[in-house]
Parts: C-alpha cells; structure tokens; sequence
C-alpha cells in the first residue's frame, strides 16, 4: 500500500518545482528579456440543422510584465449566416413575410416553422483587461470592451478588487462592469405591435412604401447594461475548491429584438397579420452560480450549478459538468454535459389573438419561452513539445422548446409550434 | 566523458565554507566548445558549452558563477550573519521573507509533505546528535537526546506566510538539502533565458541540468555514473540531450554498535538512521530539483529505494 | 427578499472557511494549470457566447454584460 501511494510524487515535485525554479527564472532574467506572450487561440463552428450556421476565431494573447502585472488582449471575429425562426407560426398555406429592411419579400412554405434567412452578419470584438497584484492579499483589475457588427455596436468598461484571506485559500472579489450598446436596426426599428406592411395588401409601390415608413422609426436606440458581482474561492483540501457568485445585472432601454415577430391569429388559428415584438426597456436579473472543482490522480473534474431568474419573471437553472482524463501524461479526452431548464418570461406568448386586447408587451422569440436545453462534449487535447497544446472539441447542442400552456387555437393544432433546435459544435484550439 | 564526484546526502552534509570569497573562474577551450570551472558551494562548478565564441563563453560562466556564489552566500549555514543566519537567529519572531526565500521554503514544506516528514529542513538537531565527528568512538546517540531533539524539529512547526516566516526559537533550517540543484536549476533557466538556442550542460558538483535540447546533429552529452565503491571508473554512462540528473549518496563511513551497522541517512521520523540506505542514488528528471529530491526519497526509503524510483517511472541508477 | 437569502447564505459560506484550506506546501495539485479557474478560457468563452445568444439568461460564471445582437 506504501507504494501505491508513492505514486505520483514524481509528478508533483516537478510541479511543485516549477514554481521554485520558473518563477525564480523569471525574476532573474535580464532586463528587457520579459516572457513571451502566451497565446489562446481557437476557431469554432457552429451549425443549427437548416437554421444559422456560424464560424467564430478567438485569439487570447497574455503577457506578464514582471511578478505583478498581467495584460490579457483578446480579439473574436465572427460571421454568421442562416436563417432564424422569426416568431410567427405554421400555417396551412404558404406565408409571405415582407423582409426587415422592406426591400422584398421571402416565402415560407406551408407547414414550415417561418425563418427568417435575412441574417448575414460579421461581428468583430476586441477586449484588454490589466491584472494588478498590489500586495500579497489584494489584486485589481479593469478592463476594456467593445464589438462592432452591422447593426450593432457595443462598447463597456470593468473593474473588479480581489483580497486574499486565510493563507490565500479564501478569496473574495468584487467587481463590476458598465455596457453601453447601441442598436440600428436594418430599415429601421419597428413601432411596437405595428403590423407587417406586406407588398401585395397595396397597388403601387409608393403606397406600400408609405404603410412600411409608418412601421419604422428611423433612428438607433440604446440599451445600458450595470454588472456587479460578488464572488468567493475556497479552498477546500489539497485537492477541491469551490467557487461561489452572486451577480446582480440591471439592463436598460431597448431591450425589443427588431427582427422578431408574432402573428396575430384568428379564432381558426388563422394568421391575420403579423407584428412587431415589444419587450420592456428594464431588466433586473440576479444569478447565482456555484462551482466545485477537483484534481484527480489522472484527471480534472468540475460540477456548477447555476439559478438565474429576473423581473420579466424568467427563471433558469443550469447544471454543467466536465470530467478530463489524461490517457497518458500528454492526452486527454474529456467530456462535457450540460442541461439547461427555463421558465419563460411572463410576456412570452407564442401568438396573439385577434379578439383579445394588445397587451403591453409580447413576444413569441423561443428563446425566452419555456425551454429545456442539453449538451453533450467531448473534447481530446495533446500537448506538445515546449509547452504547445492542441485541442479539438465536438459537442451535440439540442434545445427542447415548450408550450408555456398556451391553448392552440384551430389549425395551430396540427404544426409544431415548438420545434426542436439541434445544432453541433466544433472546435479547434491551439495553445502557445 | 565527463564524471562527477558522488554528492554527500543532504543529511551527510558537512563541508563547511568559509565566507564568500570571488570565485576563480577558467575557461578552456575544447573540440566541443568551451568548459568553464570554477568552486562555490564546496564542490566543483562546471559549465560545458557547445559554442566557440569565446565572448559568450566568458558571459555565461561569469553569470553562472556570480549566482552560484550569490545563492551560497544567502543560503549558506556556515556563513555568520548571512540572510540564513538570520532567519535562524530571529528569536521566534514572525520575519519578513523575500519572494525567493519564500518559494524555497513551500518547495521544502511541499517536499516535506510528499516524503511523509522524512525530508525536513528542520531536521539539525538530530543530524547534529549523528554527525559522526560528535559521535566519534562509535558512540550512537542516547534515547533521551534523540528525543529530545525530535521535539525540537518538523517543518510543520514553522509558519509561512506570502511575505512572512516565524520560525519557533529552537528550530534551524538547512537548505543544504536543497540549495545546490537549486542553484543549478537557476543558473540553468538563467542561461537558457539569455541564449534560448545554445545548448549548455551545468554541472555543481554532480548535480547537472541541460535546459536546452542539444541539437540532433551533435553528440549528446556523455555522464559517467560512479560506482562509489571504485570511484575511480565509471560504471553507467548516461547519454542526455536535454533535462536534469542528481545523486544522493551516503558516505562510507558508519559506526557499528552490537552488530549493528549504523548509516549516515538519519530519518527524522524514527530519529535513527535509515536501514539499508543505499550508497548511491543517481535520477533523472526534468529539473535539478526534481531529480535531487527524488534521490533523497530514495535514499530515505532505505530497501525500498529501487521499487520506490521504479514507481515514479523515471531513470535511476542505484549503487548498493 | 430573495436577494437577502442569498447574500446571507455567501456569508454563511464564509464563516465556514476558517476549517478549510491547505497549507502553502500543499497546494501542488491545486496549482496544476488544470485546475485554474479560466484553464479553458476559449471554450468558456465560446460556450458563454453560444448560450448568450440561444437562450433567455447568461451570465452567472462571469459577466453577462452587453454586446451582440446575434441571434
């Protein structure tokens, strides 16, 4: 039994040592011969069966300047394609749907969950972050954003203090981060719960031009986002830790998605027009997140919960797990499960009734209804020689979208309203 | 080929230096490149270079021997005064520690843990009690002075902080136990840092590293092993590219008492020595560090020395 | 109300540290790079994004903040 314990002492002097002897390194190299840059960088792939597909590269660059200061950059390039359901329903007989910028027209057939195919889009993101050790027990850091895509522009600022405790096996932070986001939506944004100005409804051109213009409100608007989270490590034994935070986000402003929809259906189930979502321009959202982590002899393995819920009344809860196993000193496979449950918010609605009054707010966007959500990963990684790690990751993404017990009316009976989103996901990254 | 002497056990250790004096540096011209000499730490110091240039040559054995020599004037038991001395002498007060000092002792706390206590930089009284000019006239030690020394030792007693020690007043540390394959560790990353493309083999006194891979198109380097009971040839010859290599050996002296024979590895968990220690054990690892400490254990582990390497899957040669 | 009982049970957690933790020698497998926190920064990034952008809420490991209008 003695030997079976002695085991792994040779890997965790070379570990332990590592720290004597690179960070001794470090402080003795010659002036001007700072350590290089380690660089993150990984492409991935994202395909939803006959909906969006995307393709995203992120580059993460990290320096350190000395034993105190930390520089992470961070660039994300994105282009995505595809369509999306717009929030309008099924039909017996084929729709038109006039297009966002109300320059034509696409046509869905009957029976089809209606997608919108107008998404084209290429979004770029940059970030900087500082990490300063003031003192053994306190760190700082800030932080920079901002991301740009057609119709979109973002841009915010963090910050965030950690104090260490307890020979640092407790550590609290505090931080906090401000978004100011700005939207400009292709053809403008809609006015709230205005109908679809559909070309053949008008006998010229200029007349259905007018009815769209009277749609629209030509102008951006803006939406402010104030992040402040809480957090705590803990240190459990040699070999567990935990995280705990809480996190509390108000949003405000233009929270409606411009491109979303509802149909407004008759007593048959009949679409009688189509309108414009509306959402409420304030958020508040609080989120819990518990994570425990542990380093196994041949391994890693991390469990998290998460309970997320806000004043729009939608409510989740997340458990995500990865468990690595190292199949030889330099490969591992690991797997990765997720499950996901929401409660929708309380304006979601799948469709509008012609005989009931608008209510203020409504929208049919799946993504805020009832929904239960799985993942399945695997992911293998080798490292190389002189510290190179390669990766390659697959992943299966299905959503389960539900009926919040809306009763369906007519021949909303016979389609699916809530179909099944299945996408995969893969990925490649290579560490240097 | 190059040979070493056998390094004593860091429980064996004795050669006392006196104060810091400028190391008298050599460099020699070879067909390989050039080989640079001088002492510090009581042993031999030697830098093999697989470069001509002379003017890197001078460089590198100047930066090797200024960090050797810095690291044993810190370091050193034997110097009065020094920033060891002082650590040592601090009454039981809670002091501040510089960052080097501070990663040196968790390497020793977590050497300590991983050896089960048998590795202690603590441990001076008791290796006191066995030192074996003290114990002379094959004297063991009495019971009650070894006890009484136990309790004066354990690593865990000290408490260590980011930028704090207090050491309780009647403990002492030694980083003799550690303090040369740490200097070969620096001067290795140091060298490596400032020339990342040429290969060099540093040497202290049998504990080596090679930071940089020697390239494909030239001879690896040759280490003779000694076999310490014919120290005049080398029994193993290892041939490295790249990575580290330490050896622990015990010294042939010993005391007999009643029939038993008494070795110089003393394990601070029994307070006796270790049964059945071998006389020599050379590893190879990643780092000077790594591979010293693994040498200890196995000397520590007595019979066990072999099947213990054997498990960690790393080379070794033990001479019995 | 909901906020006050999870503010109290961070702090209960808390309390609780002072039984936990290792000592500074002891923390070779909890240094491991595999065991940091952001040891996968990329896919957590990505997977953040992803999520962001297919369900109803975000954020909770770390911020959720603003940006994208993806869809």
């Amino acid at each position: 039994m003695q030997l079976t314990k002695n085991r792994n002492i040779a890997g965790a002097l070379a570990m332990a040592s590592c720290s004597l002897v690179g960070q001794s390194a470090q402080a003795a190299a010659p002036a001007g011969l700072l350590d290089d840059w380690k660089v993150d960088a990984a492409i991935l792939y994202y395909g939803e069966q006959s909906r969006v597909q995307a393709v995203e590269a992120i580059g993460n660059a990290q320096k350190a300047f000395g034993d105190t200061s930390v520089l992470d950059i961070k660039l994300v390039a994105d282009s995505l394609t595809g369509a999306s359901a717009s929030g309008a329903v099924p039909q017996g007989e084929s729709q038109t749907f006039t297009r966002p910028s109300g320059n034509g027209q696409y046509v869905v057939a009957a029976a089809e969950t209606p997608l919108d195919d107008t998404f084209h889009d290429t979004r770029v993101q940059g970030s900087l972050n500082w990490t300063e050790t003031l003192s053994p027990d306190w760190k700082a850091n800030g932080g920079l954003y901002g991301s740009k895509e057609f119709d979109y522009m973002s841009m915010g600022l963090n910050g965030g203090i950690e104090r260490s405790f307890n020979k640092d096996n407790t550590s609290l932070s505090l931080s906090g981060s401000y978004t100011y986001d700005q939207v400009d939506p292709v053809g403008g944004r809609p006015v709230a719960f205005s109908a679809m100005a559909l070309r053949q409804d008008f006998d010229s051109d200029a007349a259905y031009r007018a009815a769209f213009d009277k749609t629209r409100i030509d102008s951006s608007d803006n939406k402010q986002t104030l992040d402040l989270m809480l957090g705590v490590t803990q240190v459990l034994n040699s070999r567990w830790l935990v995280q705990a935070n809480y996190s509390l986000s108000s949003v405000s402003g233009y929270l409606t998605d411009p491109y979303k929809m509802l149909s407004q259906v008759d007593g048959t189930g009949t679409t009688q027009s189509y309108r414009y979502e509306h959402r409420p321009d304030s958020r508040l959202k609080q989120s819990f997140y518990l994570l425990a982590k542990g380093a196994l002899d041949s391994g890693v393995v991390d469990f998290s919960y998460r309970f997320s819920s806000d004043d729009w009344d939608l409510q989740s809860h997340t458990l995500d797990s990865h468990y690595r196993y190292y199949f030889s000193g330099n490969v591992y496979g690991q797997l990765h499960l997720r499950y996901y449950q929401q409660q929708a918010a309380n304006f979601y609605r799948p469709f509008l009734v012609v005989t009931e009054a608008l209510p203020d707010y409504a929208s049919a966007d799946y993504r805020i209804g009832d929904m239960t959500g799985y993942t399945l990963g695997l992911k293998f990684g080798q490292r190389l020689a002189g510290g190179n790690e390669m990766s390659f990751r697959l992943e299966y993404y299905q959503q389960n979208p539900e009926n919040n017990g809306t009763e369906l009316l007519g021949q909303l009976n016979n389609y699916d309203l809530f179909p099944t989103v299945k996408a995969v996901v893969a990925q490649f990254g290579y560490s240097f | 080929m190059r040979k070493f002497a056998i390094k004593m056990s860091p429980n064996a250790r004795k050669t006392p230096t006196i104060g810091a004096i400028a190391p008298e540096l050599k460099l020699l011209s070879r067909p390989w490149g050039y080989l640079g000499q001088f002492r510090a730490m009581a042993s031999p110091c030697e830098l093999l270079i697989a470069s001509h240039d002379e003017a890197i040559a001078r460089q590198m054995l100047t930066l090797a021997a200024n960090e050797a020599q810095r690291i044993e004037a810190k370091y050193s038991r034997f110097i009065e005064g020094n920033y060891l001395w002082r650590l040592n002498h601090s009454q039981g007060a809670a002091v501040d520690i510089d960052a080097e000092t501070h990663s040196l002792l968790q390497f020793a706390g977590q050497c300590f843990s991983l050896s089960d206590g048998q590795f202690d930089i603590s441990a001076c009284p008791l290796m006191a009690l066995w030192r074996f000019d003290a114990t002379a006239k094959g004297q063991i030690p009495a019971q009650d002075a070894i006890e009484a020394a136990r309790k004066r030792i354990g690593f865990s007693r000290l408490r260590l902080e980011a930028q704090k020690l207090q050491l309780p007043a009647d403990m002492q540390l030694d980083f003799g136990g550690i303090a040369k394959e740490y200097a070969v560790d620096r001067v290795a990353s140091m060298l490596a840092g400032a020339w990342p493309s040429l290969s060099v083999l540093v040497n202290f006194g049998g504990d080596i590293a090679c930071p940089i891979a020697k390239p494909e198109s030239q001879a690896p380097w040759q280490i003779g092993i000694e076999d310490p009971q014919a120290l005049d040839s080398a029994a193993a010859v290892l041939q490295i590219r790249q990575g580290a290599l330490a050896t622990s050996g015990d010294t042939r002296r010993f005391i007999e008492k009643a029939g038993v024979r008494y070795g110089h590895i003393i394990d601070p968990g029994s307070g006796y020595p270790v049964v059945g220690a071998p006389r020599s054990v050379t590893v190879l690892g990643p780092n000077c560090v790594t591979a010293g400490m693994l040498a200890t254990m196995a000397m520590l582990k007595g019979e066990q020395a072999e099947a213990f390497l054997a498990e960690q899957q790393v080379y070794f040669k033990v001479f019995r | 109300m909901k906020k006050t009982i999870l503010a109290l049970a961070v702090m209960a957690s808390l309390s609780g540290c002072a039984s936990f933790g290792v000592e500074p020698w002891e923390r070779a497998q909890l240094a491991r790079a595999d065991m940091a926190l952001d040891s996968e920064k990329n896919d957590l990034a990505l997977d953040d994004h992803i999520y962001f952008s297919k369900e109803g809420s975000s954020g909770g490991r770390a911020f959720a903040g603003g940006g994208c209008g993806c869809n």
